[in-house]
């Protein structure tokens, strides 16, 4: 068993000796720079996650328990880490020698990278990898090799869910959030120099990665008491987020939430109830502008002549931020209700592609109704809230207020959840046929989830207007729904947790990548795919959303005689029955 | 306790119903028989209101019910357990029980009521907590059963519980039919399998291309040359 493990071990390692050769041939570590090492070392832990936990599926990482696994980690970082400093100490020596290998080296490395990268070798054979001597090259692989066999282990413990029984590593997720809080108030106090000019990005990203966390915590807590305590006590962390960060980071963390508050929504209509909304923008869009109507009447020439004519002076806002919740709410609504009726006999495909234009047509009617919204020219001085006379318009306070709002939808949407409405939202995704059959009223339930989605929509909408203070059609183009629907599949479809984390992902991590800027959509695009395939149900999921995704419970005793269920439910039915 | 008078259905323009009169007596079982395309699970679809008359009448306890909608017929005490099963495949047996009682708010009476169906699906017990679809063809049939019986019908609609199943299989699912209609409850049976379905029924119906051509006492139609010839194999 012991032989075997280093056996693998080896064979790991001569892998990822190979994919480093190439990567030094192409010159990475020099175009890496300052930051060569630790790119590297991380870079090689995932090539050994990847290779240690042995195919894809759960069996295969069911199979592996921590001593032979750290033990073919180790030996697998041991022996590309010798290899490697092999081979750069041999470049060295060359070079000292006096031989030119650069010819040579441009035949092997393919498509000349080495030139395309505009690397010189010879500066890698000097010995940039990974810098400070053989020994702490070994030393550092060796390390990845390791750290590759704890992902592994960290991953088996997430899939199995046996955290409640992993002891430490479960401690470890409780404990996590509030080291990256400190982390991030440390980081904040007058005098630490950590992360040089990146130090606001650092600092932006702990902030998230501590919210990211704090999620994880509480679902590793057990149930009850202890759940409720650590919730207090990360509320109570995370409360103090905003009075900590600074202005910029307040304000990434504001459009977080605000499109935390959108996914919350748009969750009960795709999640919930699985009606494929396009459109969802649209009743963002109605927030936005009936609170701008609301509160700047002057900035839409028809509005305020109306009101005039009225006799209601349009100079000054009409209501006040407070009173114009319900309002905003409540014609976003109304606007759920209105797509909704016309789509209630659609399913799937179809159900989409109308959301798709009615989300368009909001825009364009903003865009072309230049009497009412002022078209392109956008509606501008639109107020910001008041309380007690204070301007809460400043990213620190909306950040505030987009964590209430996102709190005061997430309770609403986890009691929806649990309720009779919720069961029926079920029924219907599940084949809305038998959902009738089973007392479920269809059209009260449809109408429902699109009223519900849209009022929240809608909150989130005007907290937007009052966030910008200028709205313009441009804002509600149709990539608000699409990247509102990313972050719910990415959280984990019909999840609340993972829609903050979704968010987290989708809207804050591409403003901290911001630094690397040529790279970004890619890199986003890679790990969009990778997730996809790894983690289809999403990075949080739901207990059953996880279930349908990854098959679970025992096995049935015959295979399961399924007529049609290979189809989504959305076409099983589309001729409305069968004769 | 159920009239049907002279019903036509529609899809499109396709005339599927060509005036379907047909009656069902409280603590009946009652069997459709007939070939594919019939109009068998037609019937069933516009009883249960998934399906909407364009003329006829349908009556519960001498009410019409031919206008409601199908949630509300449901709660008249009206349950079907459709063609296909098409039980959630993606919730646990547990969960698709609890659905069948959604019309129902009466805690203490669906516990009751899951306690009896599993006991009348012992199968159904041991899978409990296990996804729909994951069960085998014969167990999704007395799931799509118990998830029917769940809201308490006083009137069952079984539409082809047969279909599919290993004949051993089809012997047991009939055996139960039979003791739930001795608890109480009247069942309308949708069948192709004739033999079977008019083993236990006490009348029978044989339809034709929407119309039906054929009634009387199981017995009866058991022995007519007719139905030996067209669905018993002479």
């Amino acid at each position: 068993m012991r032989l075997r493990s280093v056996q693998r071990g080896l064979r790991i390692g001569a892998i990822a000796f190979a994919i480093l050769t190439y990567l030094i041939l192409i010159g990475l570590p020099t175009r890496l720079g300052s930051v060569a090492t630790p790119v590297l070392a991380l870079l090689t832990a995932l090539i050994f996650w990847v290779a240690l936990r042995g195919g894809k599926s759960k069996r295969a990482l069911a199979d592996q328990s921590p001593a032979p696994l750290a033990l073919t980690g180790a030996t697998a970082g041991l022996a590309s880490g010798l290899l490697t400093a092999a081979l750069i100490a041999g470049f060295a020596r060359l070079l000292a020698a006096g031989v030119n290998v650069q010819p040579y080296l441009d035949k092997i490395v393919p498509l000349n990278m080495a030139a395309l990268y505009g690397v010189m070798p010879g500066a890698v054979m000097a010995g940039e990898l990974p810098g400070g001597g053989w020994l702490w090259q070994v030393g550092l692989l060796t390390l990845a090799g390791v750290v590759g066999a704890l992902l592994v282990l960290l991953e088996r413990s997430l899939r199995q869910r046996t955290w409640s029984t992993g002891g430490a590593l479960r401690w470890l997720t409780i404990v996590l959030p509030f080291v990256l809080l400190a982390f991030v108030i440390w980081l904040g106090s007058p005098g630490v120099t950590l992360g040089g000019n990146n130090r606001g990005t650092l600092r932006l990203l702990a902030a998230m990665a501590a919210i990211g966390s704090a999620l994880f915590a509480l679902r590793a807590a057990q149930r009850g008491r202890e759940q409720r305590i650590l919730a207090l006590l990360l509320l109570i962390g995370l409360a103090y987020l905003p009075f900590t960060l600074d202005q910029f980071q307040n304000s990434v963390m504001g459009i977080v939430f605000i499109f935390v508050m959108m996914g919350l929504g748009l969750n009960i209509v795709v999640g919930f109830a699985g009606l494929l909304d396009l459109g969802y923008v649209a009743f963002f869009a109605i927030g936005a502008y009936v609170y701008a109507f609301l509160s700047a009447p002057f900035a839409s020439p028809a509005f305020s002549a109306l009101l005039t004519s009225l006799g209601v002076p349009a100079d000054a806002p009409l209501v006040s931020f407070w009173v114009a919740i319900p309002i905003t709410m409540l014609a976003a609504g109304l606007g759920g209700v209105l797509l909704g009726i016309p789509v209630l006999r659609l399913r799937g495909d179809y159900l989409a592609i109308v959301t798709l234009g009615f989300g368009e047509i909001i825009r364009l009617f903003m865009l072309n109704m230049s009497d009412l919204t002022n078209g392109p020219r956008g509606l501008l001085n639109v107020a910001p809230p008041y309380l007690f006379g204070y301007n809460l318009g400043n990213p620190r306070d909306i950040f505030i207020l987009a964590l209430l709002g996102a709190g005061v939808i997430a309770f609403a949407a986890y009691r929806l959840d649990g309720s009779r409405l919720g069961r029926a939202w079920i029924a219907m995704r599940e084949d809305e046929d038998v959902a009738q059959a089973t007392g479920v009223n269809l059209v009260q339930t449809k109408l429902l989830a699109f009223a519900i989605g849209a009022l929240f929509a809608g909150l989130a909408g005007q907290l937007y207007a009052a966030r910008q203070t200028n709205i313009f059609p441009d804002n509600f183009t149709l990539f608000v729904s699409v990247d509102t629907l990313s972050l719910v599949i990415v959280g984990g479809m019909g999840s609340i947790p993972g829609v903050v984390l979704g968010a987290l992902a989708l809207k804050g991590l591409p403003e901290v990548l911001r630094g690397i800027d040529e790279y970004r959509i890619v890199t986003f695009a890679a790990l969009l795919v990778i997730m996809m395939i790894v983690r289809p149900e999403g990075i949080l999921p739901s207990t059953r959303r996880r279930r349908e995704l990854h098959e679970e419970g025992g096995p049935a005793s015959e295979p399961a005689i399924t007529l049609e269920p290979a189809l989504p439910t959305d076409y099983r039915t589309l001729d409305g029955g069968k004769l | 306790m159920l009239v049907l008078d002279q019903v036509h259905t529609y899809y499109d323009r396709i005339h599927a119903l060509k005036g379907v009169s047909l009656s069902v007596e409280r603590g009946e079982i009652v069997t459709l028989i007939g070939s594919n395309g019939a109009g068998k699970t037609t019937t069933l679809r516009t009883i249960s209101g998934l399906l909407k008359p364009r003329a006829g009448s349908i009556l519960l306890e001498g009410a019409p019910i031919d206008d409601l909608p199908a949630h509300e017929i449901t709660r008249l005490g009206i349950s079907q357990s459709p063609e296909g099963r098409r039980i959630f495949a993606r919730l646990t047996v547990e969960e698709n029980l609890e659905m069948g009682a959604f019309a129902r708010t009466d805690k203490a009476g669906i516990r009751q009521d899951k306690a009896r169906v599993l006991e009348l699906f012992p199968r159904l017990r041991e899978r409990l907590h296990q996804r729909g679809g994951t069960l085998s063809g014969g167990e999704q049939q007395m799931l799509a059963m118990g998830r029917a019986l769940m809201s308490r019908p006083r009137l069952l609609l079984l539409d082809e519980p047969s279909m599919g199943l290993a004949p051993l299989l089809v012997e047991q699912i009939f055996q139960i039919i039979r003791n739930i209609n001795e608890q109480g409850v009247t069942i309308l049976l949708v069948e192709q399998n004739a033999h079977v379905a008019l083993s236990i029924a006490h009348r029978a119906y044989v339809m034709e291309t929407g119309a039906i051509v054929l009634a009387g006492p199981a017995a009866d139609v058991l022995t007519s040359p007719q139905v030996r010839e067209a669905y018993l194999g002479g």
